[in-house]
C-alpha cells in the first residue's frame, strides 16, 4: 500500500494557500503564510539545539500550533506540558522523557522552579513567507511525540508516535472518503495533551481548510457550540460530553452548516446522537474509536440514521482501518468466533513499537500470534457481529474515562495512599451520577481524623483536575470479599446506598 | 433585589452545589475563581439559579456570561415583567 506524507502535503497544501486563513484562535485570522512562516522560523531554532526531545506548553495561541509544526519538521519530537496539571506532575513528564528545550508563549512556569531548563519564548518572532532551511533529513521511527497517560504505579506512561505511525494514520484516514477542501471550516477542541487535537489540527492543513480553535477557560463545552454555530463549521470532532452537557440546549441549536460530526474520546451514546440529529440535518455522523497506542484512531462506525448498532446504549465502533486488523481474545488468548465477547486487539503499522523507556508495560500490553503478528491489547471489550463491525461493550479493567480523558484508578489511590505514607488503604470508585456522568468516589480506610481538607489539597498538587476524586468516604475498616481482598464492590454498594438516603 | 442579596443568594447556591463553604462571590468572581467551577458544574449551577430565581436562561444567554457579575445583571434583565 502507498504511504502519503503527511507533512510533506500540508508543506504542498500550504504553498498552493499561503495567504487562506489557516486559524482563527480567539477570533483572531492566521494565514497560511503566518503559521507556516512562524514554524520555518521555531524549526531554524530547532536545528542549531542539540536537544532531541522538545517540550511545548500548551497554550491556546497560534505560536503553539507553529512550535508542534516546527518539531514535526525538525524531525525532533514534542511532548505537550499543561500549565493546568501540576507542576510536580509535569516534572515527573520532563525527567521521564529527558526534555532539554522548552518552548513556550507566554507561560513559562510550568515545571516546579528547582528545575534547571533551557526555553525559547516563540513570540515576537519575524514572520517569514518562505521557509529559509532546507527541511532536514528526518527518520522515520523518531517518535513524532510522546503522549503521557495515566500509569497504575503512579507514574504516568509514555506513548511514543513515530513518522511511519502518523503516516500509516493519515494514509488511513483519507481512505474513510472525506469530502474536504479549502473552502471547509474545521473544529479543533481537544486538549493538545490528547492525541485527537493531532488529527484535528493536522488534517485540515493537509486539505487547505480553516482550523477554529476553543478557549480551554470558562464554560468550553458551551463554546465548542457556540463557535460552531457562529462560525458555520463544516467539520467538527467531539466528545459525546460536549453534548451530553449542552442536551438541555439542543432546540436553540441550529448547526445547517455542518458536514460531518466525528464522535470520539469515549463511548457514544447512541439516544444523545439521535437527540442531536436535529441541530445537524445535513452532517455524516461517524464514530471514530482508537486507543493512543494505535494512533488516534483505527476503527471507524459511520452511524445511520435508524438502526445504530449498540450495546448497553454505547455506538458500535465498526471496521478496522485500511491496514490495521483486529481480533477478539478470550481469557486464555484465543481468537473468539464472532457474537462472543472478548478482549479487543488490534495490529497494524499504526500500533506504536513500544511505551517509553519501560520494556515490562511493553510486553505487559503486546501479544505475538502463533504466525508471528504482533497485537496491542486494548483493555477494551468488544464483539464482532456477522457483518463484521465491532460493538464496544467496556472496559476490561479498573480504567475509566473522566470527561474524554483515561484515568487508571490506581494512580488516584496510589497518590491519596501515598498521603497516608501507605498507612492505609484506599480505593477509588467511578459512580455514575443521577444524570449519567462518571463521578471519582475516593474511599479511604480510617477514621478521617487528619481531616479531607489535607488530603484534598495533597491530591490537588500531584493529579491533574479530571482525576480529583469528586467525594471522599471514611470506612472504619474495609469489607473483605470470599479471596480476602478488599471488596470493591460492596464499598461501591454502601457509597452508592448513602448516596439514595 | 439588590446585587448584594442577589450575591449572598448565589454564594449559598454556589456553597450547596459544589459543596464548599469557602465561596463568597463578588461580582468580578470567574470559573478562574472557584475551585470546582467548571463545564459540569455550571449545568447544574444554572439550573439551580433557574429554580430559585424563576427564571430561565437561552444557550446563548450562558455563552455570554464572563463573570458573576454578568450573571446577576442577567437575572434583574429576566425577572423584569
Amino acid at each position: 500500500m502507498h504511504t502519503s506524507d503527511w507533512i510533506n502535503d500540508i508543506i504542498t497544501s500550504a504553498n498552493t494557500h499561503i495567504s487562506r486563513p489557516a486559524m482563527v484562535i480567539e477570533e483572531k485570522t492566521y494565514t497560511y503564510g503566518q503559521l507556516l512562516g512562524q514554524a520555518w522560523d521555531i524549526c531554524t531554532t530547532l536545528c542549531t539545539q542539540q536537544a532531541d526531545v522538545i517540550g511545548i506548553v500548551a497554550e491556546n495561541c497560534m505560536e503553539t500550533y507553529a512550535s508542534i509544526l516546527a518539531v514535526l519538521f525538525s524531525g525532533k519530537t514534542y511532548v505537550i506540558l499543561h500549565p493546568d496539571y501540576p507542576a510536580e506532575r509535569n516534572r515527573l513528564i520532563a525527567r521521564q522523557a529527558d526534555i532539554r528545550l522548552l518552548l513556550y508563549s507566554k507561560k513559562r512556569d510550568v515545571l516546579p522552579p528547582d528545575v534547571e531548563m533551557d526555553s525559547f519564548c516563540t513570540n515576537s518572532r519575524l514572520y517569514t513567507a518562505q521557509p529559509r532551511v532546507a527541511r532536514p533529513r528526518v527518520a522515520s521511527d523518531v517518535p513524532a511525540y510522546i503522549i503521557f497517560t495515566s500509569g497504575s504505579t503512579g507514574e504516568p506512561k509514555g506513548v511514543p508516535i513515530s513518522r511511519d505511525n502518523l503516516n500509516a494514520f493519515y494514509t488511513a484516514y483519507r481512505k474513510l472518503g472525506w469530502n474536504l477542501d479549502e473552502t471547509d471550516r474545521m473544529l479543533q477542541m481537544f486538549e493538545l495533551t490528547f492525541d485527537v487535537s493531532v488529527v484535528s489540527f493536522l488534517y485540515p492543513l493537509a486539505v487547505g481548510a480553516c482550523i477554529y480553535t476553543v478557549p480551554q477557560s470558562g464554560m468550553k463545552y458551551l463554546n465548542v457550540l457556540d463557535i460552531m454555530e457562529r462560525h458555520q463549521l463544516t467539520f467538527a470532532a467531539i466528545a459525546p460530553s460536549v453534548l451530553r452537557l449542552s442536551r438541555p440546549y439542543f432546540p436553540e441549536v441550529n448547526l445547517p452548516h455542518l458536514r460531518y460530526l466525528v464522535v470520539t474520546a469515549e463511548a457514544t451514546d447512541v439516544s444523545l446522537l439521535a437527540d442531536f440529529r436535529p441541530c445537524i440535518p445535513q452532517a455524516e455522523v461517524v464514530n471514530l474509536y482508537g486507543p493512543t497506542e494505535t494512533t488516534i484512531y483505527c476503527t471507524s462506525y459511520p452511524m445511520p440514521l435508524q438502526g445504530c448498532k449498540q450495546h448497553s446504549g454505547m455506538a458500535a465502533i465498526g471496521k478496522p482501518f485500511v491496514g490495521m486488523e483486529s481480533l477478539i481474545a478470550g481469557e486464555d488468548g484465543q481468537p473468539l468466533p464472532a457474537g462472543q465477547t472478548g478482549e479487543l486487539w488490534i495490529s497494524g503499522p499504526q500500533v506504536m513499537k513500544g511505551y517509553w523507556k519501560s520494556p515490562e508495560k511493553t510486553a505487559e500490553s503486546f501479544m505475538a500470534t502463533p504466525n508471528g503478528k504482533l497485537f496491542y491489547r486494548t483493555g477494551d471489550l468488544c464483539c464482532m457481529d456477522a457483518d463484521g463491525d465491532l460493538i464496544y461493550c467496556g472496559r476490561k479493567d479498573a480504567q475509566v474515562k473522566i470527561q474524554g480523558f483515561r484515568v487508571e484508578l490506581g494512580e488516584i489511590e496510589h497518590q491519596a495512599k501515598a498521603f497516608y505514607r501507605h498507612t492505609c488503604n484506599a480505593v477509588v470508585l467511578p459512580i455514575l451520577d443521577k444524570e449519567g456522568n462518571c463521578e471519582l468516589h475516593l474511599a479511604v480506610e480510617g477514621d478521617g481524623a487528619n481531616g479531607t481538607h489535607e488530603l484534598e489539597s495533597y491530591l490537588q498538587e500531584r493529579l491533574p483536575s479530571y482525576m480529583l476524586p469528586k467525594h471522599i468516604h471514611f470506612f472504619a475498616s474495609f469489607p473483605l470479599n470470599a479471596n480476602n481482598k478488599t471488596d470493591r464492590k460492596t464499598i461501591k454498594q454502601n457509597i452508592e446506598n448513602h448516596a439514595n438516603n | 433585589m439588590q446585587t448584594t442579596e442577589l450575591l449572598e443568594n448565589l454564594s449559598q447556591i454556589f456553597r450547596k452545589v459544589l459543596k464548599r463553604e469557602d465561596i463568597t462571590l463578588t461580582e468580578s468572581t470567574t470559573a478562574r475563581d472557584v475551585d470546582g467551577w467548571d463545564s459540569l458544574t455550571n449545568m447544574l449551577l444554572i439550573s439551580e439559579v433557574e429554580k430559585a430565581f424563576g427564571v430561565r436562561f437561552t444557550f446563548r444567554d450562558i455563552v455570554k456570561l464572563k463573570d458573576v457579575g454578568d450573571l446577576c445583571r442577567a437575572i434583574i434583565t429576566k425577572r423584569q415583567p
